[in-house]
Order: C-alpha cells, then structure tokens, then sequence
C-alpha cells in the first residue's frame, strides 16, 4: 500500500522560524526518497507579521503547493492560530506552542535584536501591552486532537530561546508518522552547516532541542489532550 | 542565401552538471541549473519577485562556470541587452515577470522581426499593474500576443520542477533551432515551491543544442566573400514589411506542428474534460485521478505549449466529449484559447464550463468539487461563460 500523503500548515510571526522548520521537514522527507514539496506564503512583507509554510510529504505524487485542509496544523503563535483556522477540518490535528510567555526576542541583521511581535501594528490590537504573555483564540471548529507544547518555555528554560522552533520540528515530525528522527538530524545539519562551522555548539543544541520535541510528541501521542477548549484562560 | 549566419564551433563551457543527480531545490534554481546546462553563457536581468532568486543563483553560480552576469537598469535594457549577446554568437537569456513582462515586449518584439533566438523565463505574479508579487495565471496573453506583431513566439508552460528543468533546457534547443523567441511560462508557487527535481546533461540525453552563432562580425567582405548581413525591424513602405514579414510568419507555422505538446489523461469514456495549464494542471489532473478512482468518467487535457497551441489534439478530445471545464487562475485567458482553437462546428456545440480565480491559487479540492457541480447539473454553462 503506498504511504498516503501528508499536509501540514505551520503559521508563526515573521522571524521564529517557522519558514526554516517546514523547509527542513521536506528536505528530510526527500532525503528518505519520498515524496515532498514546501511552499512559504510569501508577500511584500519583509518581516513581522504572519508567515505560514505548506508542506506536503508521503509517497503519492503530489498535486497542487497549498491545499486547503490540513492534516497538521503547528502553531507557533496565537496570532498564526487564528489565521490557520481556515485548514481545520475534523480530521485536523493541531499543535501548538503553548507557553505562557512572551514570544523570544529574534535578531535581524538590518535592525538588531527586537521582539518580533512589536513590528506589525496589529499586534497590539488585541493586548495591552503591560502583558507580555500570548493569548490563543478558541477553535471554533471541531478537530481531531489539540496538542499544546510549551515549546518557547522548554527552550528557554532548559536551552536556548532560539531553539523553540526546533523543538516544535521535532514533534511536528513525529506527528507525521513518516519521517524518521535521523533524517530531520541529517536536514537540520545541511541547512545550519555554515553557522555550525562558526559555531560547531549550535549542531548539539539543536539535536538536543530536536530530541526534546521529538520525545514530547511521543508522549504527546500516547495521552491525548482531545478536543475542548484548552485555549480559554 | 542571404543572412544565413555562420556557425560557430562549440565553446568550451565547464559542465555544470555531470552524472544524473536528484535534488530537493527551488524553482527559480532550478531555472539556473536548467541554463547551466544548457550552456547558457550570459544572464540580463532586472530584479522584480518572485524571480529575483533566478538571478540570485546565477549570480552565484556564474563565475565557478565561467558565465557571466549583468543587472541593468530596466528590463527594456536587460532584454535588449541579452539580444545584442544573441548577435554577436552568444547563449544569452533573462527572467521577469508581472510589470516586468510588460517592459519585455519590445525587446521580444524585435527578436520575432529579427529572428533573433532569445529565452526568456516568466514567473507570473498577480495583475494588473503591481497587484501581488506571489502567483497567478494572467500573463498568457501577455507572453503569447504581447508585443506589436503577431505572436510568433513559442511558449511552454511546465507545472514541476521537472518540466521546468526540461523546458527551460528545451527553450534554448527550440530557440536556436527555429530561430523564434521562446518562454517558459512558471509563476510564483513554481518559482519559490521546493520539490525534487533531477538535473541531467542535455548533450548525455541526445538533445539537440544547436551551438550558437554569431550574426554580426562576421569574416570576410560583405558583398564581395559573403552575403551582407542585414538584419531589419524597420521598413520604409508597407510592401517591404510584407514582403520581409510573409516568410517569418510561414515559417512560423509551417513549425507550429512540430513544436506543439500536451498532456492528457483518462480521456476514455469522460463525461467532462477538464482543462487546465502550468501548475493548475497539477491540481487538475489529482483531482481526474481522485474521481476516476470512485468511477467518476472526467478526463483531463493540459496544453504544455501554449504557442503554438496545441489544436488538433484538443479538437480530438473534444470531438469524443464535447464538455469542458476550464480551470485557470486567470480570467479566461485559456479558455479564450480553447475557443480559438477548437472554432467552427465544435465551438457552437461545445458546452463549456469555468472556474476562473484570477490570481489565486486553486487546489485539487476545489476541481473535485467543480466537476461533481456540473456532472450534476448545479452548474450552467451559458453563465458561466459570460464570465469573460
């Protein structure tokens, strides 16, 4: 029986990363001789704001970049969660960073170090600005499963605040049931291999936080959180 | 003869691509490698999304193969640029898109009067006028009829990295052996999507890359050792221009059927016949092969040249099923094709459909949908139609 394909929608502000792990997700897919294609949502947008990456991945040729349901919806913020709505479906599993923190500070080599979620004016919209912390929307759809992951929290507290978006590549990976924790280690290598080179640390880090995602989505998988509204607070 | 140019020997290029070699890459890389191999010496270009990565890569790439790179200050200039490279014997191309292929028609334009075999790669972005820098299906016509002439280009309109690769590569076959401006029609999901792709040597597959010749510079004296070369966009009296324009446009069709190509699929027994190009092509055909696997008797066609179009074969298909649909992320710039082409008898007993979303993308999900709309009678075609 062939491998039925996969579809995945991450969604997170502009700067965590999200763009690097679904590319990283694909790349490792057809290091297996699979099938795999990435597509970012691009626009004029330089940085801030939404970025979303469409990946799809399993052994059926695949048809068209975006779809419109996805198997698996990673969030990595509670503003991407609402703009990730619109690919739930019932049979959509949905991960998301589920911190109670402020989203780290990333750096940009044009403006420096800044919070990324202070760029985009309708970031403020929705909190006052004394509360650093994220609020997630409710899902108004039914889903299969809902699964929060402290992933900002695991990495600040136990590595490095940049390494959040590793982490959830790491559960997201398991989630797929079709790539193998090696081949994500094998993809994540290539693609930071000029900064391991300046930094041969970064390659254990990032293992580390890999594995640390990985690990969570297996126990993740065995205790589901189910459906319900886990995101009210 | 007069003009015929001189055929230079083969230069002495670095192969970029030896053995047989699958890749995860991008689009607009894989225009580059296509280029590379395809011993493509010189890239003209003006930045504009989404194919500024083209020249990203080739800037990149071009020295370790000895190839060279200039970004000029308009694509009016990078166009005509690359064909005053093409006059003096070199392999030269450029990429834009949206705006970008606006400014193009001049310089392509000139190539169709001139003859002169110029590639270029088009990544569609939406329209009018600036509108998004991400994806959409609206430069058919545009690439197609664009310029002040007659169309006498040849136009393909791949829908993988793979035909990508392939069709770039034959671009360059196809220009230089017939000696019209020839595109590769992509957009923006193709150009900034990353899928496998697997890169070749043309040479190591038996293709066809006529060498390229100069035609100005050439030895000896005009007149006296050789024919003058003469090459003209600018005629004094009508009849002149008629005169010189009658064989190019002859020559143009006596090509036309050897260079059209398609792609159908499940056309036994359909009920409908979905039409679709380029990257909607992909979700089309998914969708055909989704419904086929519940008895659902829906074909598809996908014109893979899109000048010259390919006729005969879609006046075939729908002689045997005269339902279409038509599926574009344009405003029926396809369509309007099909109609052109399938014309007289057929057109009038043609019942078409259309799912037009002009600069949006459209999934497999949306065509499964569509069809089974108008399998059962939810959909009118005259409505439809007026759509456009």
């Amino acid at each position: 029986m062939t491998l039925r394909n996969k579809r995945i929608v991450m969604g997170g502000e502009g700067g965590q990363g999200v763009q690097a792990a679904a590319d990283i997700l694909a790349q490792a897919v057809f290091e297996e001789g699979k099938e795999a294609l990435y597509i970012p949502n691009f626009g004029i947008e330089q940085r801030g704001g939404v970025s979303l990456a469409f990946v799809q991945i399993g052994g059926e040729p695949i048809g068209s970049p975006k779809f419109k349901y996805a198997h698996l919806i990673v969030a990595l913020s509670g503003r991407s969660l609402e703009r990730l709505q619109g690919y739930m479906s019932e049979e959509s599993i949905i991960l998301y960073d589920s911190s109670l923190l402020a989203p780290p500070q990333v750096s940009d080599e044009v403006i420096g170090w800044q919070c990324y979620d202070t760029i985009a004016p309708e970031a403020f919209a929705e909190r006052r600005l004394t509360d650093r912390r994220q609020s997630f929307p409710e899902i108004p759809r039914k889903v299969k499963y809902i699964f929060g992951l402290p992933a900002s929290e695991m990495a600040q507290n136990k590595l490095h605040p940049r390494v959040a978006n590793i982490i959830i590549l790491g559960a997201t990976a398991r989630f797929t049931e079709i790539v193998q924790l090696e081949s994500i280690k094998k993809a994540l290598e290539e693609r930071l291999a000029n900064k391991i080179k300046r930094d041969p640390a970064l390659k254990d880090l990032n293992y580390k936080a890999l594995e640390l995602g990985w690990e969570a989505a297996g126990r993740m998988i065995k205790i589901p959180v189910s459906t319900g509204k886990i995101f009210k607070r | 003869m007069i003009n015929q140019p001189v055929v230079q020997e083969e230069k002495l290029l670095t192969r970029p691509v030896g053995e047989e070699k699958r890749a995860f890459m991008y689009g607009n890389e894989v225009v580059v490698w296509a280029a590379l191999a395809a011993g493509t010496e010189f890239l003209f270009g003006y930045p504009i999304t989404p194919q500024n990565e083209i020249m990203h890569y080739w800037s990149r790439l071009a020295p370790r193969y000895g190839r060279g790179f200039l970004q000029t200050e308009d694509e009016l200039s990078a166009g005509f640029a690359a064909l005053g490279g093409i006059m003096t014997g070199a392999r030269c191309f450029s990429a834009t898109a949206g705006p970008g292929t606006v400014l193009f028609q001049e310089p392509l334009s000139m190539a169709e009067m001139m003859r002169i075999p110029l590639v270029l790669v088009v990544q569609q972005r939406g329209g009018p006028s600036t509108a998004t820098v991400i994806y959409s299906q609206q430069e058919v016509f545009l690439t197609i009829f664009g310029g002040n002439g007659e169309g006498l280009r040849v136009v393909y309109s791949p829908g993988s990295h793979q035909e990508m690769y392939d069709f770039t590569i034959k671009a360059f076959a196809t220009a230089w052996e017939y000696r019209f401006p020839t595109l590769v029609l992509g957009d923006g999901y193709q150009a900034k999507m990353r899928e496998p792709v697997t890169l070749y040597d043309p040479r190591k597959k038996g293709i066809d890359l006529k060498p390229p010749f100069p035609l100005v510079g050439l030895k000896g004296v005009p007149g006296v050792d050789r024919e003058p070369a003469h090459w003209r966009n600018a005629f004094s009296v009508e009849e002149e221009l008629f005169e010189a324009l009658k064989p190019v446009i002859d020559d143009f069709h006596r090509a036309a059927p050897s260079l059209s190509e398609k792609e159908e699929g499940f056309p036994e027994g359909a009920e409908l016949i979905i039409a679709a190009h380029g990257i909607v092509g992909r979700s089309v055909r998914a969708a055909v092969r989704e419904l086929r696997e519940k008895d659902i008797p829906v074909g598809f066609f996908r014109p893979i040249t899109l000048r010259p179009f390919p006729d005969k074969d879609i006046k075939n298909v729908l002689s045997a099923c005269p339902r279409l649909l038509v599926v574009e992320s344009a405003q029926g710039q396809l369509a309007k094709l099909i109609r052109i082409a399938v014309g007289g008898e057929l057109e009038h007993a043609l019942k078409m459909y259309a799912y037009f979303r002009p600069g949006l993308g459209i999934t497999a999900e949306e065509v499964v949908q569509e069809a089974r709309a108008i399998l059962s009678g939810e959909r009118e075609n005259e409505a439809a139609m007026s759509l456009f």
